[in-house]
């Protein structure tokens, strides 16, 4: 399997190390793993604050790229949305895009999506020790099912102990430039968030999108909590986790 | 009602530090969301049951004039007289029209929001008629001059201690403090209300095609009693509120009450066909139907037109994270939460409420839980995007949009400002890898650091070799 | 122009233009009345097992009472026995087709009339009932005052058996057998009126009756 990797934004600027320990569950999956390098990003911050024309281009942009491969694969559940959900969408007034970019979508995924249903993953390469609590990030979620898949991954880890969280799914209030433009009430959600994280004692945060972990990370720091582990799960499940 | 929504950041600011109305939206949520997910399973295939009530909602949506003619039709041939109005202050004159008509002194309202949209109240007192909130939420807001902060329970925000307090300032009677105490109370004052009112006003939950009924569903009585012993029954809804069939309806009621309030049924459901006629003891002798536009029909045949759809169940609102940590009255308007974030611009205009359809992560939970599947998060998205349209948003909101789609239509370019700016970001960090401020985005580091970048992009450590 | 024909041309442009874009999106007159005429069903969750059993079930969750016999003769001994229980008064009204009921024998003050808001009982029967939700279906008439079953504090509904029925749409079709055309007021009553508008609490006995009590007696 050829596999296009579609880093995000995020993660390229952020957290480097997110990809390639995407790249090593995959790898290690049997993918053959490829990183078109003039990638960006999907165009969902514009689109999300009402600007269609620069989602379109960036859309266009993105399909030269990443048509050609078997499967693309994304760590982030709001940017495999985009590209699944809201590229077709974008194109529904011209019927040959609108097909290019459906089978496209057919052929994207999220990570652990990717790995549980299309590559059946049986065992992880990583291993960690430790408790970890999970949040569900809202587009994975709620545009794309995640939900059973990174739990399902988890539990091939001997090593590791879930502790659900209370309200795993309900959002953590980052959003995009809503974490900056609505600062007060974006900051209170991001604090109910991690109330119901460090009340399940566990080392570590886990979650599959960097967004919804740098916002639950600047809360907790900000909040005196140096200590709570704030992974993706692409970490975990790499073991790159385990080696710091 | 006046529409303040354009206030909305301050009094975000201000609802975020009620200690009182944090405690009551958290009893709201445990109660009507847990309360949803337990009777929810009690239908056998509630995404069927979705479907079926959207298309129930389409159905009538896609062919409104005619649905409501057959309606009007129906309605007069039992005797009720139908007025249209075309605003909220056409609502008003009518019914002060009809209480003039009818020799009207005293009403006894039961809860209608098309009512709160009008301003009814206001203008029936400014008349000379009486008029008396029966719904408990409803009459606990008539006393403390106050708007409802949730369309199914209106005084959600107070707790029973400010009740009893107004309770003992306008009854005179000895402070109560017991809930059960305060009900009785309220019972006692308000029954001979009902029992000596001119006039009963109600809202309409749908109105029927097939059989010219108004369908009520209500829990404490009070609507059963407004629309059953005053001589007048005025009824007021919106025009999107008919329903073809009373099969129809009844596919809307297994969801109606079990996204508001996680009840199997209401109370009481009455459909009320005509006036009280040879074959009646009980009865209006004059019922008046009022159905209202006030904007609505601008949204048929538009990107917009799924949110005609709304049955006002508060089911999104209940399960909105930003509702649920700021409540209803900083909405500024009628309809708060989500529905609220797209009826208020719709209604009221894209310029009278900048922050609304902004004011959401997108998170879908709204969307998820809709009984007529109205794809709220879209609709909010398509309100920014006309904003845009209109250029409404803030010169440095554009500028900023455009600059980041431009730098990523150039992946040269995208690489190497990328490149130095984590570089630069990741010095910023220190020791701690902390950014404890940013420029410009005080919004973030008000509340929270910004975890500092490791320093080099993926692409770059891509490029220098690094596969793993 | 007034404002009926105001609204119904905007509604009528905005129709107009949605078949113009759209092709055949909207309905043509023809199947409306087809509609109508068939008045088709939605998806209906499956009644589990006899009526009778699920009726009392969902009866006894909405916090209504449910008493059973086979005597039809000793419904009033039964409702005196529930009130004195409850120790509450033996006064009230009934239904005229209820008149003819024992009930002084059985040391209670019912009289056949309509209720004025003093009387502490009200006695009715009922159309129908409802078997997915324990509610029961009430046509309003001159012989049926929908006002016994709402001004007293206690309402008591003596219902056959045989009328329950699984879901509301069994209603309707029973309604629409058996009538013409829906009485002046519909009314289904599921419980004791209630309120939870302060601190969400749930109150019973909001306007409406404290309680509901269900007697199960055939018709005879």
């Amino acid at each position: 399997m050829r596999v296009g990797l579609f880093v995000t934004c995020l993660v390229d600027a952020m957290r480097p190390r997110i990809g390639f320990a995407t790249i090593k569950l995959l790898e290690s999956a049997g993918c053959e793993v490829v990183f078109p390098e003039q990638q960006t990003c999907c165009g969902q911050p514009g689109f999300n604050s009402g600007d269609k024309d620069s989602a379109k281009s960036l859309a266009l942009k993105f399909i030269a790229e990443f048509e050609m491969f078997d499967y693309v694969v994304v760590p982030s559940g709001s940017c495999a949305g985009m590209i699944k959900v809201h590229y077709p969408e974008l194109f529904q007034d011209n019927p040959s895009l609108f097909a290019r970019f459906t089978a496209l979508s057919q052929r994207t995924f999220e990570l652990t999506d990717f790995l549980v249903r299309i590559v059946k993953i049986e065992k992880v390469p990583g291993s960690f020790q430790g408790s970890i609590t999970y949040h569900d990030s809202c587009s994975g979620l709620r545009q794309l099912d995640v939900y059973k898949q990174p739990r399902q991954l988890l539990a091939t880890m001997t090593d590791v102990t879930v502790n659900e969280m209370i309200e795993s799914t309900t959002c953590c209030g980052f959003g995009g430039t809503f974490s900056v433009k609505y600062g007060e009430l974006s900051t209170r959600m991001a604090d109910n968030k991690c109330q119901h994280i460090t009340d399940t004692h566990a080392d570590a945060i886990v979650g599959g999108d960097l967004g919804c972990l740098l916002n639950i990370e600047g809360r907790l720091r900000r909040t005196g909590d140096l200590k709570t582990r704030v992974l993706h799960v692409a970490e975990i499940l790499s073991g790159s986790a385990q080696e710091e | 009602m006046q529409n303040n929504s354009v206030n909305f950041k301050r009094q975000v600011t201000v609802k975020l530090a009620d200690v009182r109305l944090q405690n009551a939206l958290s009893r709201l949520q445990s109660r009507f969301v847990g309360g949803r997910a337990a009777v929810i399973s009690e239908i056998s295939d509630f995404e069927e049951t979705r479907v079926a009530a959207a298309a129930i909602r389409d159905r009538a949506l896609n062919d409104l004039e005619h649905w409501l003619l057959q309606f009007e039709q129906q309605a007069t041939a039992r005797g009720a007289v139908i007025h249209w109005a075309e605003t909220g202050e056409d609502v008003n004159r009518i019914v002060v029209e009809i209480a003039a008509l009818h020799g009207v002194r005293t009403a006894a309202k039961s809860k209608s929001m098309v009512s709160e949209e009008c301003g009814l109240n206001d203008a029936l007192e400014k008349a000379g008629v009486q008029v008396t909130e029966t719904d408990l939420g409803e009459y606990i807001l008539q006393l403390g001059h106050e708007a409802p902060s949730h369309i199914v329970a209106p005084v959600v925000h107070k707790n029973k201690e400010e009740i009893a307090d107004l309770f003992a300032e306008h009854h005179q009677k000895p402070r109560k403090t017991g809930i059960a105490e305060l009900c009785l109370e309220a019972r006692e004052t308000l029954r001979p209300i009902f029992l000596n009112a001119d006039m009963g006003i109600s809202g309409g939950n749908f109105v029927i095609a097939e059989t010219g009924s108004v369908l009520i569903v209500t829990n404490e009585g009070n609507g059963r009693l407004v629309t059953t012993l005053p001589r007048v029954h005025v009824a007021i809804t919106g025009i999107e509120k008919v329903v073809p069939t009373l099969e129809d309806v009844t596919t809307l009621l297994r969801l109606l009450p079990r996204s508001a309030t996680g009840q199997s049924i209401t109370n009481y459901i009455s459909l009320l066909t005509g006036t009280k006629g040879s074959t009646d003891h009980d009865g209006p002798a004059h019922f008046h139907i009022i159905l209202l536009d006030n904007g609505r029909s601008s949204i048929l045949d538009s990107d917009m037109q799924k949110m005609l759809r709304c049955i006002r169940c508060g089911a999104c609102m209940n399960h909105c994270p930003v509702y649920q940590n700021i409540g209803g009255h900083a909405y500024g308007w009628v309809y708060p939460g989500p529905m609220g974030s797209i009826l208020t611009p719709l209604l009221g205009g894209l310029e009278s409420s900048p922050d609304l359809p902004n004011a959401s992560t997108l998170c879908g939970a709204c969307g998820a839980v809709c009984p007529v599947k109205i794809p709220l998060p879209d609709l909010l998205r398509k309100l920014r995007e006309k904003q845009m349209e209109r250029g409404m948003k803030t010169q440095r909101e554009t500028f900023m949009l455009k600059a980041w789609a431009w730098m990523a239509l150039h992946p040269k370019i995208y690489a190497l400002i990328t490149k130095i700016g984590v570089r630069l970001m990741g010095l910023m960090g220190g020791k701690d890898k902390l950014l404890h401020s940013l420029p410009g985005a005080s919004g973030w580091t008000d509340g929270r650091d910004f975890p500092a970048p490791s320093g080099r992009t993926f692409r770059d450590l891509y490029q220098q070799g690094k596969h793993s | 122009m007034n404002a009926r024909e105001k609204i119904l041309g905007k509604i009528r442009n905005a129709q107009l233009r949605s078949k113009a874009n759209e092709g055949a999106s909207a309905e043509s007159t023809t199947s409306i009345t087809q509609h109508l005429a068939q008045h088709p069903r939605g998806p209906q969750p499956p009644v589990i097992g006899d009526l009778l059993k699920q009726f009392k079930e969902r009866c006894l969750k909405l916090s209504s009472d449910v008493i059973e016999t086979n005597d039809r003769a000793e419904v009033p001994n039964l409702l005196r026995n529930y009130l004195n229980e409850k120790k509450l008064q033996t006064q009230g009204v009934c239904w005229p087709s209820l008149s003819t009921l024992p009930w002084s024998a059985a040391g209670l003050d019912i009289q056949s009339r309509p209720s004025n808001s003093h009387d502490a009982v009200g006695v009715t029967g009922a159309f129908c009932a409802i078997a997915e939700t324990g509610t029961l279906m009430m046509l309003s008439g001159k012989e049926t005052p929908p006002s016994t079953s709402l001004l007293p504090e206690t309402h008591v509904a003596i219902l056959d058996p045989r009328r329950i029925v699984a879901t509301m749409e069994d209603a309707w079709d029973l309604m629409r057998t058996e009538h013409k055309q829906p009485p002046r007021a519909v009314n289904f009553i599921s419980g004791p009126s209630r309120t939870a508008d302060i601190e969400m609490t749930v109150t019973l006995g909001a306007h409406g009756p404290y309680r509901v009590l269900v007697i199960l007696a055939p018709l005879g």
